[in-house]
């Protein structure tokens, strides 16, 4: 199943255009009190989802923004983001 | 000889409320693990649990190649260890494993590949490895079907030629191990997934899976390219691990060409002969992380790019079948194998990428050892998980066919 991604600025286009960018892990931890420990959770450490997961694409072959979207990596298409819990 | 048949590993038998070990994974790891584990320390009262079939996941899925020209000092002597292995379960398991020592053959591309694999073949030798640098002539003499020409995308200066490597039969490797562990004592349970893993004090207490709940005080998850994914949903532990679709297919039969497992990474595609005589060959993995093990149409077009050049001969044959599985890919391109941290008794052996078929026999068999007697062995040590926080990562991304998420 071939995968298309939503740039935000040029729009729906074919994934081989993207560069995948890893797991969205939230903010970059400060630098104040970094350890070696928390430094490698944010740099190496996945969740591996089967199912939804929020990443980041970088449009490679396109506009050369940067954004995160949510896809289903067992069916490998886009989805909507989902609801925000609680 | 119809209506006779019995498994080799037993029929369906009732799925006990304790174990002293349960091995979550009835791949090539998960059966290894349990075959050594009665065979060398006696302990026979050990299940494999499988969500599907043994041999669902990478076990049945892989393309069979077998080598030990790893690049590491840490790395070869494992794979030595576990290329010297086969002829050793043949006799053992009373199996033919097929294993077929054609070599493999790495072609260079360029002459700084041509120093890499000096340097390549400088590690192997230390080891007792054997592998050696052929130059153009020498590659077209040995396998006349390939294309030496200057005027291909990537012209061929040479390659690392490693004679003890081959193909062995992935699927008797898979019926093999798991006839011998359960002529031993062990239990394979199919049709069984574990869907969550209990602790108690940061013991391992046991495992619950969908026929029930089982006691033990000892867990390995060897669930192949799923072993991260719920590694992290059961006990929370975060692994430096992306998950990919690889492909691979296998073309109409032919008339031999290829004696030899010819493999290039700049083309990005290896190839060898069945003895069929199908060619079967692969090396794409998708550029981002799914569970799909779909085919997919870019996939074949770069195949078929990729062989017309560099043989030729190959051009209008046919492919025939193809299909997917998934690797679990780590940074350093190297598998992670622990114990007892952060948990007593749970282990995890994972992160094999699409290096785990020929390395199951050594590292299930260390396994064994490091869940019997709960102190990890030397040669299995330096793959723990805190490497990448002590940012002791391995150096195989240097391998001549390297290949990650991150490059
Ligand atoms: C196309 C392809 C080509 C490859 N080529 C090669 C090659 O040439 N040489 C090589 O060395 N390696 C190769 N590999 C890699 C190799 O196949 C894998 O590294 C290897 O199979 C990993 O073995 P494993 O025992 O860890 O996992 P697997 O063999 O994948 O077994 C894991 C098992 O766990 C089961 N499972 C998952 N979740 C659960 C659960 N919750 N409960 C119970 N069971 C569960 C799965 O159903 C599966 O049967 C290739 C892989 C692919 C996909
Ligand atoms: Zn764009």
């Amino acid at each position: 199943m071939s995968l298309t991604l939503t740039c935000p600025i040029c729009g729906k286009r074919n994934g081989y255009e993207f560069r995948y960018g890893g797991e969205d892990k939230g903010p970059r931890p400060a630098e104040d009190g970094l350890t070696p420990r928390s430094w490698c959770d944010y740099v190496h450490m996945n969740k591996c989802v089967a199912g939804v997961q929020k990443e980041w694409w970088f449009h490679r072959d396109g506009c050369g923004s940067w954004f995160t979207t949510y896809r289903n990596t067992v069916t490998n298409l886009e989805v909507e983001a989902p609801e925000a819990k609680e | 000889m119809f209506g006779k048949y019995k498994p080799l590993w037993g029929n369906k038998t009732r799925l006990k409320s304790s174990y002293d070990a349960v091995i979550i994974g009835g791949g090539l790891h998960g059966l290894a693990t349990a075959y050594f584990l009665a065979k060398e320390h006696g302990m026979k009262n050990v299940a494999v649990i499988e969500k599907n079939f043994i041999g669902f996941g990478g076990a049945g899925r892989n393309t069979a190649i077998v080598r030990a020209n790893q690049r590491t000092q840490i790395n070869v002597p494992l794979y030595k260890e576990a290329l010297d292995l086969w002829p050793v379960l043949t006799r053992d398991l009373d199996f033919n494993l097929m294993f077929n020592n054609c070599g493999n053959l790495n072609l260079m591309h360029s002459e700084a590949a041509m120093n890499a694999a000096r340097m390549n073949i400088a590690t192997a030798q230390f080891h007792g490895v054997e592998s050696h640098l052929l130059d153009a002539k020498q590659v077209k003499e040995m396998v006349p079907a390939l294309n030496i020409s200057p005027d291909i995308t990537y012209p061929i200066h040479g390659a690392m030629f490693h004679p003890p490597g081959g193909i062995v039969r992935h699927d008797a490797v898979v019926w093999g191990l798991a006839k011998g562990a359960v002529k031993l004592g062990a239990e394979i349970h199919q049709q069984t997934e574990a869907t969550a893993i209990n602790t108690e004090n940061g013991r391992i207490t046991g495992v619950e899976t969908s026929r029930g709940k089982i006691h033990s005080p000892r867990v390995l998850v060897s669930a192949g390219g799923y072993s991260a994914g719920i590694i992290n949903k059961m006990l929370g532990i975060k692994l430096p691990i992306s998950v990919l679709t690889i492909q691979a297919m296998v073309t109409q039969p032919l008339k031999p060409i290829l004696n030899h497992v010819v493999s290039s990474g700049a083309y990005h595609a290896y190839a060898n002969q069945t003895l069929k005589g199908e060619i079967a060959t692969g090396a794409h993995m998708d550029p981002w992380p799914n569970y799909t093990t779909l085919t997919t149409a870019y996939y074949i077009k770069h195949q078929a790019q990729a062989l017309s050049e560099f043989l030729p001969c190959l051009r209008g044959v046919k492919f025939m079948r193809h299909w997917g599985g998934l690797a679990d890919m780590t940074p350093d391109m190297a598998p992670i194998m622990d114990g007892n941290d952060p948990i007593d008794g749970f282990y995890m052996n994972c992160g094999w990428g699409y290096f785990g078929f020929k390395s199951c026999s050594a590292a299930g068999r260390h396994l064994a050892a490091f869940m019997a007697t709960g102190n990890c062995p030397d040669i299995l040590e330096p793959f723990n998980l805190r490497r990448y926080e002590k940012h002791q990562l391995m150096g195989e991304t240097a391998a001549l066919v390297s290949y990650t998420p991150d490059n």
